[in-house]
């Protein structure tokens, strides 16, 4: 999901850095927030930025022949609530378009917004729905990474149809072209993501009880609605 | 239910290994980055394109697996740090006669 350093044309680098930059800001804030009224949660939001900087590195190899990594922003979304991924994935992101020639600064406003905006928001959402729905917690924060890291891939490759629409299909056909490099690799990819993510929410809801407690996470949302209506 | 991390943790790397051997059978597999061929699909959209700004700084390949190795250390370390911790005090607790 990285779109390289200045892969973007110069009007779409600074329309996509507009757009994160409330975003980042507001991530601040909330961050700061909770290091001043949750000071308890501190080395827990440490380990989940931890652990999206941990798996952003490895790149793994996929059945299509290629290699991609998973995002690790679901994990870190459904315990803090999608603001606070923000800030943390833009740190990896600048780390590694500085020192890694990974991404770029032309291009970080974009590759934050799908990787620290976009994916934590869809996997908030997806456990909040699943949730809902009943399904049980290990499933829900599966799903919600799992979709996180599709929906983070799926933006780049929107991202990149809106800059270089196909001459005959337009942005559409140019969006399917990108999504086609994209969406075979990181189908597996997902799934381990998914699959990690549990791993650790398993791990914490064993010995990291009270910092869950002071985050309400699992969310009780069934419970909320049963005593509104 | 609660699924065994033990379990979910042979999947991920099943999946990985499986992953590998099939992408193996692929025609021309190099297992070069999604984000290059994509970078490489923007040439053949728009063959006139140029990157209007480089890589402030791009390292040399040795360190830059280096570097890649430092990024998954550190995120490793510092989330076996917490684990560790909170695995640490939690059994601690439950046996408090136990304490050093």
């Amino acid at each position: 999901m990285h779109i390289t350093e200045g892969f973007l044309p110069p009007l779409h680098a600074v329309a996509w850095t507009a757009i994160t930059l409330p975003f980042v800001v507001v991530s601040a804030r909330r961050v700061n927030h909770l290091m001043r009224h949750q000071p308890q949660t501190k080395l827990l939001l440490a380990a989940a930025g931890a652990f999206a900087f941990m798996v952003s590195a490895l790149k793994l190899p996929s059945v299509t022949g290629s290699c991609s990594h998973a995002t690790g922003t679901g994990l870190g979304a459904v315990l803090f609530g999608p603001s606070v991924m923000a800030l943390l994935g833009t740190l990896v992101l600048l780390f590694q378009a500085l020192l890694l020639a990974h991404g770029g600064i032309t291009t970080l406003g974009a590759n934050v917004f799908s990787m620290a905006i976009v994916g934590p928001w869809m996997a908030y959402v997806v456990l909040r729905g699943a949730q809902r729905l009943g399904a049980s917690l290990a499933l829900s924060v599966f799903l919600a990474a799992l979709l996180g890291d599709w929906a983070t891939y799926l933006t780049t490759a929107g991202q990149l149809a809106l800059a270089f629409p196909d001459p005959a299909s337009g942005v559409a056909g140019s969006f399917l072209k990108f999504a086609s490099v994209f969406a075979p690799t990181q189908l597996p990819l997902a799934v381990v993501e998914g699959l990690l993510t549990v791993v650790i929410v398993n791990f914490l809801r064993e010995y990291s009880g009270e910092e869950l407690q002071s985050l309400k996470f699992p969310p009780q949302t069934l419970l909320v609605t049963e005593t509104r209506s | 239910m609660k699924v065994r991390n033990e379990g979910l943790l042979v999947l991920a790397a099943v999946l990985i290994v499986g992953s590998f051997l099939i992408g193996s059978r692929q025609e021309g597999a190099e297992f070069a980055g999604a984000d290059g061929q994509a970078m490489e699909a923007v040439a053949t959209l728009n063959p006139e394109y140029q990157p209007w700004f480089g890589f402030i700084w791009e390292p040399p390949p040795e360190i830059a697996s280096g570097l890649f190795a430092l990024q998954a250390a550190l995120g490793a370390g510092v989330l076996g740090y917490y684990l560790g911790f909170r695995r640490g005090r939690a059994h601690r607790r439950n046996r408090p006669d136990a304490g050093d």
